[in-house]
């Protein structure tokens, strides 16, 4: 195995490790919200892409463009899913349910989808789908490259949100103490409608990025459950950074393990790392103190 | 406790409706005089859903033809289609329905290796002849059916005999040394890849990269990242069509430019060219069929597809016209077309020792039912599709090296 | 007037049968007649299909029923979801395969050894995965039959890869297909009866009364002393066990399988749908859910099948059902034909001076024998709140 060869595949590992940990960033927000499991995430992130390429291929415009309507709208379509349907949802079983109720929903998402578009493979052609940039003797793809920039400004504007500002503080009560926020005045059903607005705000951004470099068709979904699941196990729920790190590292470390292994496998090490974390520490390696157990 | 009531009521009250629908198709013209039913399970949707509509297409023009031109056995004919959704389990259950409810006379195979062997297996309970026209790889010929015939040129491993043979035969200086194979988890892709990687690696051609990746991968990086850092001098998918387009995009981004690129299937599509960009030239693919052979059935062929359609007919549609051709022939011959397992079994028995003038040339087949022709060689030349091998219908010259993509 | 305090036995009222009401008989009756006619129906249903396509459609839905009575050992009584129960159909379908084809093992031999072996298999499983609760479990299931996914798409030494596994017909060739399909369609309905017996019996007995402790509350259950561990462990072996027979009866029926279907979270789903719909904690649940989904889902396919539109319609029906029905159908049934019981009260409908004067009864009754015990008296030293005092 060549220097090369090793540099690019740490290099891919690392954009993948993006998009992951922006869409990891996201799951965070709804179990810290409302501690719903949402395994309709990543059939969100494919019903984005899917708008990306309905885009691109109605109006020939960059696909990166119908993120002005795709943020917005995914913003509304989660605030009102948690007011209206998983806040209906019986406390006591709460967790267990929604993730019936949310694997529902994405069945029901792939299904209108296959229904739509049919499920022929799609893939946006750009002009500089197959151009790269060199980097110490390691090509990177200017649309994976275009995709990572995406990730980490999303993660970033996330972050700067979550800290700067009061709706940020408001929602951060809300994830560490319900009660105690809401003792302090803080609307926490509006505030959970809005956490769950901007977790699939970030499934936006992130099917657009996808849509950008990858071929989709409705049950891709499958594909990316297994993996996001992985990473919020294994970099427990507490904390976004917490998240970002694992899906970082899981990222790389499924790149990494393709040389040897062949793609199949490598993909094995998500369920691995799932399984290891939940036997030797079920509260994830990540998580800070905000940890959960879930 | 209202809401449980209301909810139970209508869970009930919709699958009761479902129930008074039922499932049996209530108008099933079976046993119609005076026409001959003709049974098809395709995968309209799903994994195999391009390839599937080209040979629905095909199918259908054919079945036109035939009724345009006195019908069969001076009977009209009749397709019923369904989709199988490229599911294995649905396609066995379509030739079920079709074969007893429908109550078809004959029946034309679907499409894929994958769900060929089931359908076959269905077919071969019921006693029907099973002319299929994608099922290539040698595990359909491997299962002891004695029912089955593929209807197109050569199987699987033979696709690119003419390309070995050609490149064996260049001089030591010209000829490429190493290969690079990425092929799909899929018998025919893997038949048509591993045949050629087999006779060139037994002339000393290096296999430097042999990867296999299953169906729905999208993210070729990987594979790619090996391939380009191989830097072999040659390159060989055994590809369907949305995987090859990605491996493809992926080998650009890396920058590599082999002297020889050749896919099986994917270049054979029309949204080809468009998929990867356009930078097609010089790409190569086995094919059973060329729009512009001289055999009297294929002109006939390509003018009523492209006065129906507009445009020439690929290879999907010509292996199913190849089909319908295939049956009709033993129709013909046998004087019968009804679902009785006499009638099937004379058909059967004509088409063993039969040779089928067909749009992709005469065919017969061995005790297995694989065809004993051989494929010809594609390559995009000039931004077209031309025929560079065999020699006698060749259109063009073969481009090597390959200009850069 | 009764109550339901007293524990004396309620005197007579209006025409009722002391002990059961007559209404609860009838609606004993109504059972038995109903299993016996319903019963009928199954057994003689290959007679009444119109073709062999109804009934290889009628093999599929024994098949899901027998299925879903399998996820039901775990969902039912532990309550611990299992999303990616279709591990253990794979498992016992690739086992089946396998050992007829390596090992040259009559099938039925195979069917049930690879049964046993998967159980066997379970163990291990069942300890890792059964330390997590609630949605963890429920990310474990899905993340098993995941990786059991990519394991059997990749070993394609082992199991054909996606290339698929053909399995030899168990019946000789001369056996046509449709007599095929009604022989395994009968082995199906068998499979189940046998899966609801033992279900039954659990159901009845101590170990399953632990089981209901753990669904309910599981820490409380481990305080009380039922060794929550060891039953779950049990329960879920068990549950792989019959999936596993199921899933190798499948294989040997269908005769094809690949990895996609086999190891596909689908399937899974359907378990789960048909048991919450069927009625989680009922006998007949699962088999009730498996019938409507399993023929909405043929129904659908045939009359929608060119688009996905199943899916659309299995998910919101799963929706329904975890928002509004989450203990399924045969509950809710039951809950409706409880409106039409005749009222048991728990709302005492006595005045306070017939309280006492019920009381007083009572006391002169056992006056010289035994002291009247503290229930019959009824808190008649307390003194009445009669209405003059509510005024």
């Amino acid at each position: 195995m060549s220097g090369s060869l090793l540099l690019q595949t740490l290099i891919l590992g690392v954009l993948l490790g993006g998009l992951y940990a922006l869409l990891a960033a996201g799951l965070t927000l709804y179990f810290g919200v409302m501690r719903v499991v949402m395994i309709a995430h990543s059939a969100f992130l494919i019903l984005a892409a899917y708008l990306a390429w309905f885009f691109h291929q109605q109006t020939g415009l960059d696909p990166l463009l119908s993120l002005a309507v795709t943020v917005p709208l995914f913003f509304v379509v989660g605030y009102l899913m948690q007011r209206g349907l998983i806040s209906r949802l019986r406390p006591a079983t709460l967790t267990m349910m929604s993730v019936l109720l949310t694997f529902a929903i994405a069945l029901a998402i792939e299904g209108m989808l296959g229904f739509l578009f049919t499920s022929t493979q799609r893939r946006i052609q750009l002009g500089y789908s197959g151009s790269s940039i060199e980097f110490f003797g390691a090509r990177i793809a200017v649309v994976k490259l275009i995709a990572f920039g995406l990730a980490a400004a999303a993660l970033v504007a996330l972050f700067l949100l979550l800290k700067m500002t009061r709706f940020g503080q408001a929602l951060r009560a809300t994830i560490q103490h319900p009660e105690a926020a809401r003792l302090l005045g803080v609307n926490t059903d509006r505030i959970a409608g809005f956490g769950f607005g901007l977790g699939l705000a970030t499934a936006a951004i992130g099917g657009t990025a996808l849509a950008l470099d990858s071929t989709i068709y409705p049950s891709l979904h499958w594909h990316w459950i297994g993996p996001l699941m992985a990473i919020i196990v294994v970099g427990g729920l507490g904390s976004i950074p917490g998240a970002a790190a694992a899906a970082l590292l899981l990222g790389v470390t499924q790149s990494l393990l393709q040389l040897p292994l062949g793609t199949t496998w490598a993909q094995t090490v998500f369920y691995v790392a799932l399984f290891a974390t939940l036997l030797v520490r079920p509260q994830g390696f990540f998580g800070g103190r905000l940890a959960q157990r879930f | 406790m209202r809401r449980t009531g209301v909810a139970t009521l209508a869970c009930l009250a919709l699958t009761a409706l479902a129930a008074g629908c039922g499932l049996g198709s209530g108008d099933a013209a079976s046993g119609d005089d005076d026409e001959i039913v003709i049974g098809i399970s395709l995968p309209l949707t799903g994994d195999f859903s391009e390839p599937g509509k080209g040979v629905q297409r095909g199918y259908e023009a054919w079945a036109d033809y035939v009724n345009a031109n006195g019908g069969l056995l001076g009977k009209d004919v009749r397709l019923v289609i369904l989709d199988d959704q490229s599911n294995a389990d649905r396609v066995a259950s379509d030739y079920e329905r079709l074969i007893n409810q429908e109550n078809v006379d004959l029946i034309f195979g679907p499409f894929s290796t994958r769900l060929v062997v089931p359908a076959a297996q269905v077919a071969q309970d019921y006693g029907f002849l099973f002319v299929e026209p994608a099922g290539a790889a040698d595990e359909v010929f491997e299962q002891g059916f004695d029912n089955l015939f593929y209807a197109a040129p050569a199987v699987a491993d033979d696709h690119y005999n003419l390309l070995a043979e050609h490149i064996l035969a260049m001089p030591e200086d010209q000829r490429p040394q190493t290969a690079a194979y990425a092929t799909m988890d899929d018998p025919f892709a893997q038949g048509t890849a591993y045949g050629l990687r087999d006779k060139l690696a037994a002339a000393g051609i290096e296999t430097v990269v042999d990867e296999v990746y299953p169906p729905n991968t999208t993210d070729f990086s990987s594979i790619a990242a090996q391939i380009a850092d191989s830097d072999a001098d040659i390159v060989v998918g055994g590809t369907q069509y949305q995987d090859a387009v990605n491996l493809i995009v992926s080998l650009r981004q890396l920058g590599y430019q082999p002297d020889l690129a050749a896919f099986s299937t994917a270049p054979t599509n029309p949204e080809f060219p468009e998929a990867i960009g356009s930078q097609t030239e010089g790409i190569i693919s086995p094919t059973g069929y060329t729009p512009d052979a001289t055999f009297e059935e294929n002109v006939a062929f390509v003018e009523h597809f492209t006065e129906m359609h507009g445009h020439a007919p690929s290879e999907d549609e010509a292996n199913a016209w190849t089909t319908g051709e295939v049956v009709a022939a033993a129709v013909e011959a046998a004087e019968c077309a009804d679902p009785s397992p006499e009638c099937q079994q004379e058909l059967i028995d004509f088409l063993r020792d039969a040779t089928v003038d067909t749009v992709v040339g005469p065919l017969s087949w061995d005790p297995e039912g694989r065809p004993q022709s051989a494929h010809l060689i594609q390559q995009y030349v000039d931004g077209e599709i031309r025929i560079v091998m065999p020699s006698d219908a060749a259109e063009a010259e073969l481009i090597y090296p390959k200009p850069a993509w | 007037m009764p109550s339901v305090s007293d524990r004396a036995a309620p005197a007579h009222v209006d025409g009722e049968a002391p002990g059961r009401s007559r209404f609860d008989l009838t609606i004993v009756g109504g059972k038995v007649v109903l299993a016996v006619v319903l019963g009928a129906l199954v057994l003689a249903f290959p007679m009444m299909a119109t073709d062999a396509f109804i009934l290889s459609v009628g093999v599929v839905i024994a098949s899901y029923a027998a299925f879903a009575v399998g996820w039901n050992f775990v969902g039912g009584f532990t309550g611990y979801i299992s999303l990616g129960h279709a591990a253990y159909t794979g498992l016992g379908g690739y086992g089946t395969a396998l050992l007829v084809l390596e090992l040259d093992l009559n099938p039925w031999v195979a069917l049930v050894a690879a049964a046993v072996l998967v159980a066997l298999l379970a163990v291990p499983i069942g300890i890792a995965s059964l330390r997590v609760r609630g949605a963890s479990f429920v990310i474990v299931s899905i993340a098993l039959v995941l990786i059991l996914l990519l394991v059997a798409q990749s070993w394609a030494s082992l199991t054909g890869g996606a290339q698929g596994l053909r399995v030899p017909r168990p019946f000789g060739p001369d056996v046509l297909r449709p007599e095929q399909h009604e022989r395994f369609f009968y082995l199906n309905v068998a499979l189940v009866a046998v899966a609801l017996a033992v279900w039954w019996f659990i159901d009845r007995s101590r170990f399953g009364t632990g089981l209901k402790a753990i669904r309910e509350d599981e820490d409380k259950a481990q305080a009380l002393g039922v060794p929550t561990g060891a039953y779950k462990l049990a329960v879920f072996v068990i549950s792989a066990f019959f999936t596993a027979l199921a899933g190798g009866m499948y294989a040997l029926w269908f005769g094809y399988l690949d990895p996609i279907f086999q190891f596909s979270i689908l399937i899974g789903s359907y378990m789960v749908l048909m048991s919450l719909l069927g009625g989680i904690r009922s006998l007949f649940g699962p088999v009730l859910g498996a019938v409507v989904v399993g023929y909405s889902l043929e129904f659908f396919k045939v009359h929608y099948g060119d688009s996905q539109f199943h899916l659309v319609a299995l998910g919101l029906l799963l929706a329904l059902v975890v928002m509004f029905m989450p203990d399924g159908v045969i509950p809710a049934i039951g809950a409706l034909v409880d409106r039409f019981r005749p009222q048991r009260s728990s709302i005492r409908e006595m005045t306070a001076e017939e309280l006492l004067a019920h009381n007083a009864s009572i006391d002169d009754k056992s006056a010289g024998t035994a002291t009247a015990t503290d229930d019959e008296r009824d808190l008649a030293t307390v003194p009445p709140r009669s209405g003059k005092d509510l005024r």
